[in-house]
């Protein structure tokens, strides 16, 4: 049973069709990025996935079926608006939202007393949220988002205003959930994060599906279109190179159409050059964002 | 449902707790009292309990009867002089407050004279007025002289004959107006939390975790229930001093309107059996402004509208005390919003027929009714309209409660 099934799902707001046919399932215990350029259908997207909004086509399923309110209980929301009360403690402010996740209030505050330490709030917990920076509301958003225990955390930006050291903590955090078997939906533009923390994305593009799978596999899928080499002397002209660039201690070569990177290890090794690296090119998910988003352009 | 008390216990601690609301709680009672109290004040200032004199050249005096009191006024102690001289020699002395010549063609010209250098309290005045009266009627029969002790006896009906008062309206039968009022102001305030409390949840960008937390029905009847709560809270302690006022008045203070209540609880029942479905359409409005407007700021200014609604009735008084049963005052007693506040005055001048408060009743129910719906409508449609205002015809238009609004990105 998957945490989350949504099958062609569409949905317009007046004359603007926000979602036109978007598909993707979330496999339970696993972080699922979610991605696309502005305007995409990311947040309408993850909007209709929670109820927010219903679809005007196509079926969502969420922890194996329609949304509930017992359910509610069983999720955690950080949406892209983010909405805390700013003229509330802290204390109060999350205390309050977390019984509205079910949480009774003596756990609550057991539970709240821990992350504020963690994330470094404890001593902020009797101001007002106005009075907090932007960093720490963010924090604060994230300790609402997983104070009920949720088995499916959604999050829309998770490492937006946040430091070094704080983006840090939360990809901590965020592979310690999921390590501890929750399923985590990541909206974000910050490829590397998603690199780094996502086993599988979608890729959405003008509300439809672009690409969608494990992320290793849609690498490969991307690679083949450049190697990376270093020669003992000088590069010699390659048949099927159509470009050559400087990349690190490298060369990065870009192949032609028809162009193996078999054929070209062959055509250096038949010049009798000494060939001290060579490697597939993988890459970047940016690269492949952009390809894919100027693709669909075209 | 437990969600729903949480929502309805945080909305009330909110407000409750708050130094603005236990200002507001304590101003109006405080107000009164102030007033009140002044009003003591300023009567006590003008009260003298020191001996007042007489000459008495007519006889009217020499077997003097002392002059009727109050329950709880103080006798003053008049005291015989033989001559004017005495009785001035006293004044200036200021063993008397002031004396009066009681002239020897008193019988025939009725005249008494007052002397004094400071004028004399009020109440010696009232009370040698008593003093004469009581000495004038004594050789009269006991119910003779009671009835002309008793003074004017004015009866107050009403043209349709239906309602009556003698000497003026009693404590009950003003206490549904002075209901209806109070409920007003309740329901004006009790809404504008509620229209508050919408607007700071899109103010505060909180509507998306609030809507994937519980639902909309339970988040309005949490809030709802919370400024119901609070309103009572409210009406509570303001009733409480009322009672406090009519006892302390009543004993005390021996004021005589409020030692008899005579409370009639035909009209109280008519103007709670109205003001409750009042109360939810009023609610019901404001969450629907709520949701529709960008800022509390608008919002409040069309909450004053509804007030101004609520107010009609006060500028056709006249009209309503006149012709309590005309068309005017029947067509204010059906209408909703006007007619809170015309069943508490009808209620003052005529009876109300039971067919028009139910009438007026099932009204404002089926009113609060529509209204709810509208309010679940607009909230629904209205929860992520960050800064943008949404228009009527989008909430009566559309089918589809629960497609509209948001962002794409």
């Amino acid at each position: 049973m998957y945490a989350a099934e949504v099958s062609h799902i569409a949905k317009s707001f007046g004359n603007t069709q926000a979602v036109a046919d978007v598909s993707f399932a979330v496999e339970r215990g696993e972080i699922f990025g979610l991605l696309g350029p502005n305007g995409s259908g990311k947040t309408t997207t993850l909007r209709v996935l929670l109820d927010v909004f219903k679809p005007d086509g196509g079926t969502v399923s969420i922890l194996g079926g329609p949304m509930s309110e017992e359910k509610k209980n069983r999720i955690g929301y950080m949406p892209e608006e983010r909405g805390l009360y700013q003229d509330l403690s802290l204390e109060r402010c999350l205390l309050y939202l977390s019984t509205l996740k079910g949480v009774p209030a003596k756990e609550a505050r057991k539970r709240l007393a821990e992350h504020l330490e963690r994330f470094d709030l404890a001593e902020h917990k009797g101001k007002k949220v106005k009075e907090l920076s932007k960093g720490m509301q963010q924090k604060a958003q994230i300790i609402n988002t997983i104070l009920h225990r949720p088995e499916l955390i959604v999050i829309d930006e998770p490492f937006t205003a946040l430091d070094p050291l704080n983006t840090q903590l939360v990809k901590d955090l965020m592979k310690e959930l999921r390590d501890e078997g929750s399923t985590i939906i990541m909206s974000t533009h910050q490829m590397h994060q998603v690199e780094e923390l996502c086993d599988r994305i979608l890729l959405i593009d003008d509300g439809r599906d672009m690409l969608y799978g494990d992320l290793d596999q849609i690498r490969r899928q991307y690679s083949g279109h450049a190697v990376l080499v270093r020669l003992a002397g000088d590069l010699p002209d390659v048949e099927g190179v159509e470009q050559v660039l400087p990349h690190n201690n490298a060369t990065k070569l870009m192949l032609a159409e028809g162009t193996s990177p078999q054929d070209v290890l062959q055509a250096l090794i038949a010049q009798r050059v000494i060939v001290e690296r060579f490697e597939i090119a993988i890459p970047t998910l940016d690269e492949i964002f952009i390809r894919v988003v100027e693709e669909g352009d075209a | 449902m437990r969600k729903l008390w949480h929502v309805a216990w945080h909305e009330y601690t909110l407000n409750v707790f708050k130094k603005s609301f236990i200002l507001v709680l304590l101003s109006v009672p405080l107000l009164i009292g102030g007033n009140i109290g002044l009003i003591v004040f300023m009567v006590s200032r003008e009260n003298n309990y020191a001996p007042v004199g007489y000459v008495d050249h007519a006889g009217l005096l020499a077997d003097p009867i002392p002059p009727p009191l109050g329950p709880s006024e103080e006798a003053i102690t008049f005291l015989p002089f033989q001559t004017e001289e005495e009785a001035r020699q006293a004044l200036e002395s200021q063993t008397i407050q002031a004396y009066y010549v009681v002239a020897p063609d008193y019988f025939e010209a009725s005249r008494i004279e007052l002397f004094y250098l400071k004028e004399p309290g009020e109440n010696a005045t009232r009370q040698f007025h008593d003093f004469i009266r009581a000495n004038l009627l004594a050789d009269q029969p006991p119910e003779i002289a009671h009835r002309a002790a008793a003074g004017n006896d004015v009866t107050v009906r009403t043209p349709d004959g239906r309602r009556e008062f003698h000497g003026g309206p009693t404590l009950g039968a003003v206490a549904p107006v002075m209901l209806s009022i109070a409920f007003i102001v309740l329901l004006l305030m009790s809404s504008g939390y509620l229209m508050q409390a919408v607007v700071d949840e899109k103010e505060n960008r909180t509507m998306e975790v609030l809507a994937t937390s519980l639902s909309p029905a339970k988040l309005i009847g949490g809030k709802v229930l919370g400024i119901v709560g609070i309103g009572l809270t409210q009406l509570a302690a303001w009733l409480l001093v009322a009672i406090l006022a009519v006892l302390l008045g009543g004993s005390i203070l021996g004021i005589e309107w409020l030692q008899n209540p005579n409370l009639d609880w035909g009209p109280i029942f008519a103007v709670v059996a109205v003001a409750i479905p009042s109360y939810v359409l009023a609610s019901a409005l404001m969450v629907a402004v709520g949701s529709t407007v960008a800022q509390s700021q608008e919002g409040q200014q069309i909450g004053a509208l509804f007030f101004m609604l609520f107010m009609i009735p006060l500028y056709a008084i006249r009209v309503i005390g006149e012709t309590p049963n005309a068309a005017p005052s029947v067509v204010l007693t059906l209408l909703p919003f006007t007619s809170l506040m015309t069943v508490g005055f009808r209620s003052l001048f005529s009876v109300v027929p039971v067919w028009q408060i139910a009438a007026s009743a099932t009204i404002q129910t089926a009113c609060a009714f529509g209204a709810v719906w509208l309010a679940g409508r607009a909230f629904r449609l209205g929860m992520l309209r960050y800064g943008q205002r949404l228009r009527l015809g989008e909430i009566i238009g559309k089918a589809r409660v629960t497609t509209e609004g948001g962002s794409r990105s």
